[in-house]
């Protein structure tokens, strides 16, 4: 019994010895799903104006709208006509709103908290606009690029991520303006379609 | 004497500049079209489907306001020498389209002296058709074998030793 219990502890040891060994590679967390709540709502983030805020705190009654974005990427300036307007519109129907920066690894070049507030001041940003130190919550999130769009429900459900729209180059010439359709119906209590679109973006910069 | 010298000198100095001229030809015998041609995501898949049964395909969409690319590009181009035969790059552009020279120029300085792409069209068919488990952060790289199975994708900037690793393993799938 003694030694039936040895190989097996022998086994197991054998196991986790040889999946050690195995490449790794560079697994990102898989994306929130539809459906899902919101992670780590409690935790503490910094905004531009020195406020420390949570996503519990930022949330309106109808729910919460989260960018990840950044000060270095071309897609957020192409997008970035359409962050105070979308904001405004959310925000009148009850819906917080807060953009997260996560470059983790590019702090010391363009996305530190100064630069950030030069960002902010600079593009007239009417939003919270906070750091996203380790990029945990990026990571808690399944973001993958900047921008990259998550709407929660008053419950604080996801109910639609991915692109703003359809064309970041023009908003003259967007097709699908799918985060104010989303929005929109959300508040209406209308079904959201599409829940999850894609768009490119650049990559989330993660702490090395 | 002094004239057959000269004459010798001379021989020399054309023979030097028309063996210069045809290696310079030779790195730049592709023309701006077909070094960067305009392309949607189901042109791509035809491209790619084309290499079946001749060559394991790295396929790597880039641009170059995009750091991580413009740091890996390299070894994909030294890849692409290393592995001529049993392995073709397929380079796609994702710049925005005011910045389609510079992204030409690139591809220049970078001695890529074979077709490659540039993305048109919608952002969301054209992510849909080079693979489902992209979700159009750049830089993206998929490795497919002769056979075209996929072998890895990825999103996020690589080392060298990755791309070799997924290379040498589509080509000896």
């Amino acid at each position: 019994m003694k030694l039936h219990r040895l190989v097996y502890v022998l086994l197991i040891l054998l196991a986790v010895g040889f999946l050690a060994f195995l490449p790794i590679e560079d697994k990102l967390a898989d994306r929130l799903e539809i459906g899902a709540k919101a992670p780590l709502t409690d935790v503490e983030v910094t905004d531009v104006s020195g406020e420390v805020l949570t996503l519990e705190e930022v949330a309106g009654e109808n729910g919460l709208l989260v960018n990840f974005s950044c000060n270095t990427c071309p897609w957020v300036e192409a997008w970035e006509d359409r962050y105070n307007p979308i904001t405004k519109m959310a925000e009148e129907n009850g819906i917080g709103v807060i953009m997260l920066n996560p470059n983790a690894a590019i702090r010391n070049d363009g996305e530190s908290m100064d630069d950030m507030q030069a960002r902010a001041k600079s593009s007239n940003y009417d939003f919270y606009y906070a750091l996203d130190e380790q990029a945990k919550l990026a990571e808690a999130f399944g973001a993958t690029r900047t921008p990259d769009i998550f709407l929660f429900n008053s419950n604080m459900e996801l109910v639609y991520t991915g692109a703003i729209d359809d064309n970041a180059k023009s908003a003259e010439e967007v097709d699908q303006p799918y985060l104010k359709n989303a929005i929109q119906n959300l508040v209406a209590g209308k079904e959201i379609h599409p829940k999850t679109t894609k768009a490119l973006g650049c990559t989330i910069k993660w702490p090395k | 004497m002094m004239k057959s010298k000269q004459i010798v000198l001379f021989l020399c100095f054309a023979v030097l500049t028309a063996f210069g001229s045809v290696s310079e030809s030779a790195a730049q015998h592709i023309s701006d079209e077909e070094l960067l041609k305009d392309t949607t995501g189901e042109e791509l898949q035809e491209v790619i489907r084309s290499y079946q049964g001749e060559k394991a395909v790295l396929v790597n969409v880039w641009a170059t306001w995009c750091a991580p690319c413009i740091e890996e590009f390299p070894y994909i181009v030294d890849l692409k020498q290393e592995y001529e035969d049993e392995l073709h790059v397929v380079f796609v552009s994702a710049d925005f389209p005011s910045q389609r020279d510079k992204a030409l120029e690139y591809l220049k300085e970078q001695n890529v002296d074979w077709a490659t792409f540039f993305k048109t069209g919608k952002d969301q068919p054209f992510i849909e058709a080079l693979s489902d488990d992209w979700s159009g952060a750049l830089p993206f790289t998929k490795v497919l074998n002769k056979e075209g199975k996929v072998i890895a994708s990825w999103e996020q900037g690589a080392e060298y030793e990755k791309f070799e690793r997924y290379i040498k393993k589509a080509i000896n799938n």
